[in-house]
C-alpha cells in the first residue's frame, strides 16, 4: 500500500513539478504569460566612478534621514545638473557634461551651492524669472537659493524676505495657489533637536509659508502647520482633481505620539483645514518617508505610494473623488516591496525614496524605491536592495533591479529617476548615507557602447507666463495606442529629492502621439483651462509655451 | 570635689582627684594660676611678634608667610598640572577653573599670616566671607597650605585616576619631610599642626561650598551633560557649524554662563566683535580668511613648530592655563620666592585665566561664528583642511588661547617686569623645550598668533583676543588685597 501511495507521488511529481517551475520562472519578455505581456528590462551601467561624481552623504543624529538630490538644467542645455547633499560634509554641485545619448559625464564646480548641513533640495523657479533656483533643506536654517544664470547661485533669504528658521528640515512642496502670482511654500521638519536624549513625542511644527502681497516676490513670516508628526515627505497634489492641490504629508511614526498621515486643505486667505476621519480621512500611521503619486488607472485621480519600514503602501480613491478615502492596493498590485528581493537577507525593508516612471519606454509606468538601513538597526534589513518594479496593463509589477543591474546595497536614502544624457531614457542617482552617491545610465536593450532604447518617448517641457513659469499643479496628457496617460508637474514628493524640466513619458509602440495641458487651476474635464491638442513625433523633446503651443525644444 | 585640670596638650586629658590635704590645695591653685599665665602668654606673645594694624580680624595670628618658602605651592603645582593633564573632563576651560580654585583655597588658607594683607571675600563674585584663623591661634603656614591644597585638589579633581589620588596622599603625607626646611618640628607642636590642618581644610570646604555654585560644578555629571545636549546651534550666514573630520557637538556651550570670579571683568573687556561677514572676494572678512589659508598651506618650519608648541591639548599636555601655571612656578622656584608672595601671584594669575575662559566662551557662543576651515571650504578651496591639527569643537570669534594667554601675561608683567627674559620648560618632557622669551608679551603674542598658523583662527580673533585678556588681566592686578591704612 505505502510502496502503491509512493509511486503515485511520484508519477505526480514528475508531471506537475516542471509546470510548477514553468509557471514561476519569468518567461522572456514579449511572451505572453497568463493575460499580460511582460515587461521588458532595461539594463542600467554604474558610472559613478567614470562619471566623475564623487560625493558622499555622513554625519550622525541629525543625518539619519535625510539624503536627497536634485537634477536640474541651469544652463539651458538641456541636460540636467546635480546637486548633491553632503550632510556634514559641503553639499557638491556636478555641472552635467555628458554627451547626448552617450556616456555620463559630471564636473565638479562651484556654483554657490557648496553648503553646510544639507538634507536635501527642490529645484523651483520661485521668482517667475525663468531660471531655476533651488529650495536647500538643511539641519538648520533653509536655503532659498536664486539661480542667476549659467549654473550659478546665491543665497535668497534676505531678498525674498524668507524666515529660514532654525529646524531639522526635512520635506518640502511648494505650488501656485489659485490666482497667486507667487509661490506657497509648505516645509516638513523633524525632530526638536534640544530633546536628543529623548526624542519620542518631539515632533516639531511643519511651516507654510504665503506668499507676501506684492509684485516682488516675498513670503510672509512662518505659519505653523499644527499638529507635526515628524515629516519625511510632502506633496502639494490634486488629489480630487478640483483644480486646487491639497497638501499632503507622510510622517515618522517612530517618534510621533497620536499621529498619523496628514492632509491639508490649503487655500489662499482661507486657514489651513487638515482632513479628519469624518472628511473620509482614515487615520494611517506608517513610519512615512517618501511619497510619490502617477495617474495609473487612467481615471485621471493620481494614486500614492507611501514608503515605510516593511509594507510599503499604494494607496487609491475608495469613495470617488469627493472624499478622500484611499484604501490600499500595494499587495494586490505586488508593490509592498516589503523585504529584499536579493542578498539574502529576511529581514523587512526600510524604504525611502520613491519615484513613478517609465524606465523602459514601454506605456506603463514604473516604480523606482530607494531602500537602506536606517543606520545598525538589528531587526530591519542590512544588505536592503533598492527596487525596480516594472508596471504593466494588468496593474502588477514585477521586480527587474537585479536583471536591469540596477543593484545598490548601501543604505540608500533619496534618489531620482531623470535623463541625465537627453537620449529619453531614465537615467538614475541613489544617494548613500555614508556612502558615495551613485549614477547609473539607462542603456535600454543595449549595452554601454551602443545603447538601444526599447520604446519610444516623448519629454515636454510646459511654459506659461507670468510668476508660475513651469505650470506647476498643471496635468500633463499623451494620447498614443488608444491611451492617455497624465503626468502632474509639481515641486515636492519623494525623499529630499525633487527635479523640475521635462516630463516623460514612454510610447511603447507608437510613433506618434497627442499631447495637452490643463493649466494649473484646471478641472479634471475642464474646458477652459486647457490648451488644444497637438501633435508630436516620438522620440523627441518639446516645449509647450501655453501662449505659443507646441515647439521642439533648444537648448 | 574634683576638680578638672588640662595642660596644654589636648590630646592628655588628665583629671586629678585633689589632696585632702592644705598643701595640696596650695600647690593646685598654684598651679592653676601657671596654667592661667601659660594660656594668655602665649597670644599675647605672638601679637608681640605680628605687625597688622588693630582692625584686622586676624592680627597677629602666628608668624609671617614671607617667612616660608613657596616650595609647598609649587610642588603641589608640579604635581596638579600633570594631573589634570590625565583627568578625563579637563578640557582648557574646566582645567583654568581647577586652577584658580586651587590658587585662591592656597591665597586664604594663609591670608592671615600675610600682614596688611585682606582677603578677597567682598570682592569676588557672591563670596561673602570664608573660615577665619582665630587671633589668638598659632598656625603653621605651611602646614596650612598643604591641607589646603591637598583637600582642593581631591575636591576639584574627584575623578583623577588612581595613581594620581595615591601621589596627591603621598605628596600630603611626606611634604613636611620633604620641605623640611619650611617644616620646623620645634614650631610644628601636634597642636600647631592640628589646628593648621583643620583651618586649612575648613576654608577648603567652603571655598568648595561657594564653587559648586558657579555653574562649571562636575563638568561630566548627568546635570550638566543633559544640559548641554539640549542646546541647539543657531543658523544663518557665517554661523558656527560642526567642523571636520569629526564633526563633533559644540563643547561646553553653557560655560560662558558660568559665574566669573570677577563680576564686572566681562562687561569691562568685551571685545569688538569680528569683521562683518561676507563671502565676496576682497571684502575684510575674505582677505581674513584668506590669510589663514595662505599661512597655513606651507607653514615655515618656525611656525609649525610654533603651532605645536602652544596647542597645549587637552589630554596630552595640562591645557593653555596649565602651560602659563608651569611658566609661573617656575619662575617661583628660580626666584626662590616665598610662600606669601606664590600665593598672591597664583591667585591673581589663575583667576585671570579662568575669568578670561568664562568670558571668552560667552563671547563665543554669542557671536557664534564659523571656523576657517567652514568658510575656506565653502568660498575658496572645497578640499582644504588646517594641515597640523583638528580644528576644535567649538565657535571662533574670539580666541580662547590669545584671551587667557593675553591675561597671564599681563598678570606676570607686574610682578616680574614687562622686559623680563625668561625660560619656558612647560615641554621640557616632550623634547620641545626649553624656550626662552624676551617678555611674557612676548610670550603671549606667540601663543595667539600659533592659532593662525595652526589654521584654525582668523586674525581678529587673535588681536581682539590678546586685547580682550589684557583687560581681564588689568582686572585681575585690581583687586585688592593690601589693607588701606
Amino acid at each position: 500500500m505505502l510502496r502503491a501511495v509512493g509511486l503515485l507521488a511520484l508519477a505526480l511529481l514528475w508531471f506537475v513539478a516542471p509546470a510548477i517551475v514553468r509557471s514561476q520562472a519569468l518567461p522572456p519578455p514579449g511572451e505572453r504569460a497568463g493575460a499580460a505581456t511582460v515587461p521588458r528590462v532595461p539594463h542600467f551601467v554604474d558610472e559613478t566612478d567614470a562619471a566623475g561624481v564623487q560625493s558622499r552623504f555622513d554625519g550622525d543624529w541629525e543625518y539619519t534621514v535625510g539624503g536627497g538630490v536634485a537634477a536640474f538644467d541651469c544652463d539651458g542645455s538641456g541636460l540636467p545638473s546635480l546637486f548633491i547633499a553632503g550632510g556634514v560634509n559641503r553639499s557638491k554641485f556636478y555641472r552635467n557634461r555628458s554627451v547626448r545619448g552617450g556616456a555620463l559625464k559630471f564636473v565638479q564646480e562651484r556654483a554657490g551651492l557648496e553648503l553646510t548641513s544639507t538634507l536635501g533640495a527642490y529645484p523651483i523657479d520661485l521668482d517667475g524669472d525663468g531660471t531655476l533656483d533651488l529650495v536647500v533643506l538643511r539641519v538648520g536654517e533653509a536655503i532659498l537659493m536664486r539661480g542667476l544664470g549659467d549654473c550659478r547661485f546665491a543665497r535668497a533669504n534676505e531678498l525674498w524676505s524668507f524666515q529660514g528658521g532654525n529646524q531639522w528640515t526635512t520635506a518640502f512642496a511648494a505650488a501656485w495657489l489659485g490666482a497667486e502670482q507667487h509661490p506657497t511654500l509648505a516645509f516638513g521638519t523633524y525632530i526638536d533637536r534640544s530633546q536628543q536624549d529623548f526624542p519620542w513625542g518631539h515632533c516639531t511644527d511643519n511651516q507654510l509659508l504665503r506668499p507676501a502681497a506684492g509684485d516682488r516676490l516675498g513670503f510672509a513670516p512662518p505659519y505653523a502647520l499644527k499638529p507635526g508628526y515628524c515629516a519625511l515627505g510632502m506633496m502639494f497634489s490634486d488629489w480630487n482633481r478640483s483644480g486646487m492641490p491639497a497638501l499632503r504629508v507622510t510622517n515618522d511614526r517612530e517618534y510621533y505620539k497620536a499621529g498619523q498621515e496628514q492632509l491639508w486643505r490649503i487655500e489662499p486667505g482661507v486657514e489651513p483645514h487638515l482632513f479628519a476621519a469624518g472628511d473620509g480621512w482614515k487615520p494611517l500611521q506608517i513610519w512615512g518617508m517618501g511619497i510619490t503619486s502617477a495617474d495609473l488607472d487612467g481615471t485621471g485621480y493620481p494614486a500614492y505610494f507611501l514608503t515605510s519600514m516593511a509594507d510599503n503602501k499604494l494607496q487609491v480613491l475608495a469613495a470617488g473623488a469627493g472624499r478622500p478615502e484611499y484604501r490600499d492596493i500595494a499587495f494586490a498590485s505586488g508593490v509592498t516591496a516589503h523585504r529584499p528581493f536579493a542578498g539574502g537577507d529576511v529581514h523587512p525593508s526600510t524604504a525611502w525614496h520613491a519615484q513613478f516612471a517609465d524606465v523602459n519606454n514601454d506605456g506603463w509606468t514604473d516604480l523606482f524605491v530607494v531602500k537602506g538601513n536606517v543606520g545598525n538597526m538589528p531587526d530591519f534589513a542590512m544588505l536592503d536592495p533598492s527596487n525596480l518594479l516594472l508596471g504593466g496593463p494588468d496593474g502588477r509589477y514585477v521586480e527587474a533591479a537585479p536583471e536591469a543591474g540596477l543593484l545598490n546595497y548601501q543604505r540608500g536614502r533619496g534618489g531620482l529617476l531623470v535623463d541625465l544624457n537627453g537620449d529619453g531614457m531614465l537615467d538614475a542617482v541613489i544617494v548613500n548615507r555614508w556612502d558615495r552617491a551613485k549614477v547609473w545610465r539607462n542603456v535600454g536593450a543595449g549595452s554601454a557602447s551602443a545603447p538601444q532604447p526599447i520604446g519610444h518617448w516623448l519629454q515636454i517641457r510646459l511654459r506659461q507666463d507670468g510668476g508660475n513659469r513651469d505650470a506647476v499643479g498643471a496635468w500633463l496628457e499623451v494620447e498614443a495606442s488608444g491611451r492617455v496617460q497624465r503626468r502632474e508637474q509639481m515641486v515636492g514628493g519623494g525623499h529630499a529629492s525633487g527635479t523640475l524640466g521635462f516630463l516623460h513619458v514612454g510610447l511603447g509602440e507608437a510613433t506618434t502621439a497627442r499631447v495637452r495641458v490643463l493649466w494649473p487651476g484646471a478641472k479634471l474635464g475642464d474646458q477652459v483651462l486647457v490648451s488644444p491638442w497637438f501633435d508630436a513625433a516620438a522620440d523627441r523633446s518639446y516645449l509647450l509655451d501655453r501662449q505659443k503651443g507646441l515647439a521642439p525644444w533648444r537648448p | 570635689m574634683a576638680a578638672l585640670t588640662t595642660v596644654l596638650r589636648p590630646d592628655v586629658l588628665v583629671l586629678r582627684p585633689p589632696r585632702r590635704t592644705v598643701s595640696a590645695a596650695l600647690f593646685a591653685s598654684l598651679f592653676l594660676a601657671l596654667v592661667l599665665v601659660a594660656v594668655l602668654a602665649v597670644p599675647l606673645a605672638t601679637r608681640a611678634q605680628s605687625t597688622s594694624v588693630a582692625g584686622s580680624a586676624n592680627a597677629g595670628a602666628s608668624g609671617d608667610a614671607a617667612r616660608y618658602s613657596a616650595a609647598v605651592a609649587t610642588e603641589w603645582f608640579r604635581v596638579v598640572l600633570p594631573a589634570i593633564q590625565q583627568t578625563p573632563g579637563q578640557s582648557p576651560p574646566v582645567a583654568a577653573r581647577t586652577l584658580a580654585y586651587l590658587s585662591l583655597g592656597l591665597y586664604e588658607s594663609i591670608i592671615a599670616g600675610i600682614p596688611g594683607q585682606r582677603s578677597l571675600t567682598g570682592q569676588l563674585s557672591e563670596l561673602d566671607s570664608l573660615p577665619a584663623a582665630q587671633p589668638n591661634e598659632v598656625l603653621h603656614w605651611p602646614t596650612v597650605a598643604n591641607a589646603t591644597l591637598a583637600a582642593l585638589t581631591h575636591m576639584l579633581l574627584p575623578n583623577a585616576p588612581a595613581d594620581w589620588n595615591a601621589r596627591f596622599d603621598a605628596l600630603e603625607r611626606n611634604m613636611p619631610v620633604a620641605q623640611s626646611a619650611d617644616f620646623d618640628p620645634a614650631q610644628r607642636t601636634p597642636e600647631v599642626i592640628i589646628r593648621s590642618e583643620t583651618h586649612g581644610r575648613l576654608v577648603a570646604m567652603a571655598l568648595m561650598t561657594w564653587a559648586r555654585t558657579d555653574g562649571g560644578h562636575d563638568v561630566l555629571g548627568p546635570r550638566r551633560v543633559r544640559l548641554d545636549s539640549q542646546y541647539v546651534s543657531p543658523s544663518g550666514p557665517g554661523a558656527w557649524v560642526p567642523t571636520p573630520p569629526r564633526f563633533v557637538r559644540p563643547l561646553l556651550p553653557n560655560w560662558g554662563s558660568n559665574r566669573p570670579f570677577m563680576p564686572a571683568a566681562q562687561q569691562r573687556c568685551a571685545p569688538s566683535g569680528p569683521p562683518h561677514y561676507d563671502e565676496s572676494a576682497g571684502s575684510p572678512f575674505y582677505r581674513e580668511a584668506e590669510e589663514v589659508r595662505r599661512v597655513s598651506v606651507e607653514p615655515t618650519e618656525e611656525q609649525r613648530r610654533i603651532a605645536l608648541y602652544w596647542a597645549d591639548d587637552p589630554g596630552k599636555t595640562p591645557t593653555p592655563a596649565g602651560h602659563w601655571a608651569w611658566i609661573l612656578t617656575d619662575l617661583l622656584r628660580d626666584r626662590k620666592a616665598n610662600l606669601a608672595m606664590a600665593a598672591e601671584r597664583y591667585a591673581r594669575m589663575t583667576i585671570a585665566m579662568s575669568d578670561a575662559f568664562v568670558a571668552t566662551w560667552k563671547v563665543k557662543y554669542e557671536v557664534n561664528l564659523l571656523r576657517p576651515v567652514t568658510y575656506v571650504q565653502l568660498v575658496m578651496d572645497s578640499n582644504w583642511v588646517p594641515p597640523l591639527m583638528e580644528t576644535p569643537a567649538f565657535p571662533e570669534y574670539p580666541s580662547g588661547h590669545s584671551v587667557q594667554s593675553g591675561a597671564a601675561a599681563a598678570v606676570l608683567e607686574n610682578f616680574f617686569g614687562s622686559d623680563t627674559e625668561f625660560e619656558d620648560r612647560t615641554h621640557n618632557d616632550r623634547g620641545w623645550g626649553p624656550r626662552r622669551f624676551k617678555s611674557f608679551r612676548a610670550a603671549a603674542e606667540e601663543a595667539a598668533l600659533s592659532r593662525l598658523y595652526a589654521g584654525i583662527h582668523f586674525r581678529s580673533a587673535i588681536d581682539h583676543g590678546v586685547k580682550q585678556g589684557r583687560c581681564i588681566g588689568a582686572q585681575a592686578l585690581a583687586l585688592v588685597t593690601r589693607e588701606a591704612h
